[in-house]
């Protein structure tokens, strides 16, 4: 490892730290966009999916960036592992932790999304839910390592990228156009929409039946008559009972091969 | 012993209860013994009674060519049509003919265990199931494993891909099977899935040929089939019949109106006839060239006294509830349909619009889903405004029928508990 | 991919329970994709051929565009 002391490391890296900071909060904000069906008019949906894929690429390459020089300053020492692995940095181990989770919820968003193609939706859409934690651990780490964000540009800079991606956040959330309130109850915050149905597995598809609950201990419904499970009155008696199916009553439509011999 | 041209024969049952196995083996004596159980069941010609008419011994062949030590027979005894009960009288009447049939399939196909799949909602003939695995468990033979699924009663909960994706991972979620015909799978096992009166034919043709079989129906569409008779009727009952007897022979022998104004035939998923083709006989070359289907012998009548577009609209309104949700066309479609046929139904300015949405709207959600749901919807729809045409005119003008306004309704429709659970904009 | 005359046609299919309705391909492949008063796709059901480059190029960016990956090209031969 080459031991530099050039305090341009250290200046690099809290520069690529605010950008990719400012870059994925775009990349959160972007992605409320797309998931909310922004679009249409003046610009298209598709090229807001295509912004929040590309400047996701480059905030990466900046969070690469700021990792590296972190790892190559030799002032403050912080091995590469401590850039994966929490609390295994000797320099501000809390802070540094925080990065090492940031990153790596950010680094599986973005390999399972290169990934997109190969793995099956369900998945990548569980796992791309935890970009908002991934976020939000690196505000707290942003916080925490202090440098620039104690005071000036810097705090107001973290302050503004939090709120916007508090709001994107809420946005998401809260305002999904009633459309679009499909599936994505497939996230791990999601709660099972409210239905009168009983759910007893929480998905979003229930499996309770279309009757009132009552009816799933068997008791009778208002209607039909006939599905009631009264013990005195029975479905409907077999046909041997009703004299409405004596032999020969039912006029037969004639065959023309004979085929009425039967084995009697 | 059975003679080849007595009716009843599914409903053969002379005490009255379910009967036992002692009793059941005393009804349907095997008279064959070694017969070859894949040609007879070919050469009856027997077809899927859950509605869709598949022939069931290529559904056999099929699931034989699949090469897997684990294969599952279902059952399929959900009912999920509401006006349907023929499932049901049949397992109170004899659930060993079914267990027998599902036997035979499960030995025809090599499938070590069956899966008898019926809706939690009525315990009595769950209770009938389990009493009569009991007893075939007691007696102890080394055929194949029965288990008892009772998933909740929903409509699309008796669909074949629904029912096997519960089986698998306990959702009734119905699948998108682009490529027909593909293997339904629990897990990596294939699945054979067949209604239970067809389990139950399948366990008469094992044991009587199907020389006995087509004996009677007609040649084209042989056998007896259950109809479940509704609406205008005394009490709603299930009857057996020969194929091709004719539509008002089966309304007169089951004590309902003759001469109604129209029925519905098949299914909710199927559609109306109206009352002047009623001699027609009620098999599916008969029906086919008029646009209808035998579906899952349902009959549901509907007199003079009755408005169709009404039923219609409980109907669809029911039906969009039971929507799956899973596709957007048919969560989405449908309701709008509902609502469109309850503009149509108020005297208002939008009703002409309101027709003309709903035709629309038809063409548009038509093959759009997964499944065959928000067809079979679209399909009722057009057959309503099809029978109804004079109806239909009379409520755009501004002046609809009389019954239209009677709270009196003909079609099983179950309640909907909140007004909040139909989708709506 | 060069340029071989291809026969035989495709056809853009959606998996209906996948798609969610987000609406990229109908920006992405006007000519093949319409749009239903719900957002959901209307795709048109007869082979285009694969000639038609830029149909073609068209259906492959709306496969690659759709957030829910619910598009697929299928390769229809000319016999069917």
């Amino acid at each position: 490892m080459l031991a530099l002391t050039s305090p341009y490391f250290w200046y690099t890296t809290r520069a690529t730290g605010l950008v990719a900071m400012v870059l994925f909060t775009a990349v959160v904000t972007l992605g409320s966009l797309v998931a909310n069906r922004v679009g249409g008019t003046s610009i298209g949906r598709f090229e807001l999916n295509e912004l929040h894929r590309s400047v996701s690429m480059v905030a990466v390459v900046f969070l690469v960036l700021h990792i590296l020089t972190t790892v190559m300053d030799s002032f403050v020492s912080t091995g590469i592992v401590s850039a994966f692995i929490p609390m295994t940095s000797s320099y501000k181990r809390l802070p540094v932790a925080l990065g090492a989770v940031a990153f790596d919820l950010i680094l599986a968003v973005w390999i399972s999304s290169l990934l997109k193609a190969r793995i099956a939706n369900q998945t990548w859409r569980f796992i791309h839910w935890f970009s908002w934690l991934g976020f939000a651990t690196s505000i707290v780490h942003a916080l925490l390592t202090g440098t620039d964000s104690r005071s000036g540009v810097g705090l107001l800079l973290v302050l503004a990228c939090s709120l916007t991606a508090l709001a994107a956040g809420l946005w998401r959330v809260l305002g999904r156009p009633a459309r679009a309130a499909g599936r994505t109850a497939l996230s791990p915050l999601a709660a099972a929409p409210a239905s009168t149905r009983p759910a007893p597995r929480g998905r979003p598809f229930d499996q309770g039946s279309g009757r009132a609950p009552s009816a799933e201990r068997g008791r009778a419904l208002p209607q039909p008559p006939t599905r009631t499970s009264r013990s005195s009155e029975r479905p409907t008696p077999p046909a041997t009972e009703r004299p409405n199916q004596p032999p020969g009553a039912f006029p037969r439509v004639p065959q023309s091969d004979a085929r009425r011999r039967g084995r009697r | 012993m059975i003679a080849p041209d007595a009716l009843p024969r599914l409903l053969a049952n002379p005490t009255g209860r379910p009967l036992t196995l002692a009793q059941h083996e005393e009804t349907f004596p095997a008279t064959q013994r070694g017969m070859r159980l894949l040609e007879e069941l070919e050469a009856s010609g027997l077809t899927g009674r859950g509605g869709a008419g598949f022939p069931t011994a290529r559904k056999v062949r099929l699931l034989r060519e699949q090469r897997s030590h684990n294969k599952f027979v279902v059952v399929n005894a959900m009912e999920g049509e509401p006006a349907s009960h023929k499932d049901q009288s049949l397992l109170s009447a004899n659930p060993h003919l079914v267990l027998d049939g599902a036997e035979y399939l499960a030995t025809l196909i090599g499938a070590k265990n069956i899966a008898v799949s019926v809706a939690r909602d009525n315990p009595t003939v769950v209770n009938h199931l389990k009493h009569a695995i009991h007893e075939r468990e007691r007696r102890g033979t080394r055929g194949p494993k029965f288990e008892l699924h009772t998933p909740p009663w929903r409509y699309v909960a008796g669909e074949e891909s629904a029912l096997v994706h519960w089986l698998d991972d306990n959702e009734s979620l119905p699948q998108y099977r682009p490529h027909r015909p593909t293997i339904l799978r629990i897990g990596h096992a294939p699945v054979l899935v067949d209604n239970a009166e067809t389990c139950a034919n399948v366990a008469l043709i094992g044991r009587y040929g199907s020389q006995w079989y087509r004996t009677l129906g007609t040649a084209q569409n042989p056998g007896t089939t259950l109809v479940s008779v509704s609406g205008a009727v005394a009490r709603p009952v299930v009857l057996e019949v020969a194929l091709g007897t004719p539509i008002r022979t089966i309304l007169a022998a089951a004590g309902a109106d003759t001469d109604p104004q129209a029925v519905v035939i098949g299914g909710y998923g199927a559609g109306w006839l109206e009352g002047s083709l009623l001699d027609t006989p009620f098999s599916n070359e008969a029906l086919a060239p008029l646009g209808a289907t035998v579906g899952a012998g349902i009959i549901v009548v509907l007199p003079r006294a009755g408005c169709g577009l009404v039923e219609t609209h409980r109907v669809v309104r029911w039906m969009a509830n039971e929507s799956a949700r899973q596709c957007g066309p048919c969560a989405f479609g449908l309701p709008a349909l509902a609502d469109d046929l309850a503009h149509l139904l108020q005297p208002s300015r939008d009703a002409i619009a309101a027709h003309q949405r709903l035709v629309e709207r038809c063409a548009v959600i038509e093959g759009r889903g997964a499944c065959r749901h928000p067809d079979g919807v679209v399909r009722f729809v057009r057959s309503a405004l099809k029978v109804f045409a004079s109806d239909v005119a009379e409520h755009v003008r501004g002046a609809p029928c009389a019954p239209s306004r009677s709270a009196r309704h003909f079609a099983t429709v179950p309640q909907l508990e909140h007004e909040e659970e139909l989708i709506w904009e | 991919m060069g340029m071989r005359r291809r026969s035989g046609g495709f056809v853009l299919s959606v998996n209906p329970i996948l798609c969610d309705g987000y609406g990229h391909c109908g920006e992405l492949a006007p000519d093949l994709v319409h749009m239903d008063e719900w957002g959901y796709p209307i795709i048109t059901r007869t082979p285009v051929a694969l000639s038609n480059l830029s149909a073609l190029e068209s259906a492959r960016y709306a496969v690659r565009g759709c957030p829910r990956q619910a598009l697929r090209i299928e390769r229809v031969s000319e016999e069917s």
